[in-house]
């Protein structure tokens, strides 16, 4: 029988500055809930929107594997490998971070605010060489199904991660039914809705909610209202920390 | 098991300097936490056999192999695998590791 954990949207913690409104899905800086850590190894999901011009500064990471997902405006992401990248909406970027990088990710535009998701994943082998990708999405990837564009193996619509984790968009329209199918065995499904209500073995979800799926090879869901954009972060449960 | 220790006393080990600044300056910055850095196993041998730490952090650039190392040097101390270099996972792991 299938388990769920179902994270509604105002579940989550949410903090803001002059810059920054974040909304955190597990345990970050401050904010320490012992209830919240990961789901599997997705360790960090922060749905972040960061002001015209400003955004997080030269800063280090090792040893996580970072995707982040631009959803309206674009990010500058500079780093110590030599990238120096513009990221908009419809691109995403993957940063193997390995033996250790520093980077920073600043709002490149000039007047509005820039939304992004930001994913970590726990790597699943210690100290690789670091790693910078980016990848341009296509809208047919994601029309009526799940296309998968963040995955373990590199390929012309996929961005490679160093872990058996996959990560998927779908889009579909009012009163579809959508299927996934579970990647890879011992791994579980955590499916946020970007846009649209969904619902899912009784579950209704809608923007920001969220719901993770484990002990199951495939769930499926329909699209209760309006068009849905759904994405799903297909990662291993079992993992030794 | 909950601990109601209001000083902790952190070896953490790595061999990137700059990130271990960072890590320092973080476990530093909360009360009642006091980090020392160990830049290689050699240098994290001697301070185990000199001091008493409640809590080792592993980070960037430690293998499995130096883990193993520090777990029978050490045995018995909280081993703390440290994700993300210095990041916002810092504190949440050390205050996961001793349940504050």
């Amino acid at each position: 029988m299938s388990k769920y954990i179902l994270h509604k949207e105002d579940s989550r913690h949410h903090e803001y500055n002059d810059w920054l409104d974040s909304k955190k899905t597990f345990s970050f800086g401050d904010y320490y809930n012992p209830k919240r850590i990961h789901f599997g190894a997705l360790r960090v999901f922060n749905d972040d929107i960061v002001k015209a011009q400003k955004g997080f500064g030269k800063h280090p990471h090792d040893n996580m594997e970072i995707i982040s997902i631009p959803l309206e405006g674009s990010l500058i992401h500079q780093d110590n490998l030599g990238n120096e990248e513009v990221i908009r909406a419809g691109e995403i970027q993957v940063m193997s971070t390995g033996s250790g990088v520093f980077h920073s990710e600043y709002n490149h535009e000039t007047d509005t605010a820039t939304r992004f998701l930001q994913i970590w994943i726990y790597p699943s082998a210690l100290n690789v060489t670091p790693h910078y990708g980016r990848l341009t999405l296509k809208d047919e990837w994601f029309d009526h199904r799940f296309g998968t564009f963040v995955a373990p193996v590199a390929s012309e619509k996929a961005a490679m991660i160093h872990q058996d984790a996959y990560l998927s968009m779908g889009r579909f329209s009012a009163d579809e039914t959508f299927q996934y199918t579970i990647q890879q065995n011992g791994n579980g499904a955590y499916l946020y809705v970007i846009d649209g209500t969904v619902e899912i073995d009784g579950h209704v979800l809608s923007a920001g909610d969220a719901l993770g799926i484990s002990e199951t090879a495939a769930f499926d869901g329909r699209v209760k209202s309006g068009n849905a954009t759904l994405l799903v972060v297909d990662v291993p449960m079992n993992i030794q920390l | 098991m909950m601990t109601d220790k209001t000083s902790i006393q952190l070896l953490a080990i790595g061999y990137h300097p700059e990130i271990m600044q960072v890590v320092h300056r973080l476990i530093n910055s909360h009360d009642g936490w006091q980090g020392t850095i160990a830049a290689s196993m050699d240098e994290a041998a001697q301070l185990l056999q000199r001091n008493a730490y409640d809590g080792i952090l592993l980070c960037a650039g430690v293998t499995e192999a130096d883990e193993a190392q520090v777990r029978n040097i050490a045995a018995g101390t909280r081993v703390i695998r440290h994700y993300g270099g210095g990041s916002g996972l810092l504190e949440n792991e050390i205050r996961m590791a001793f349940d504050i």
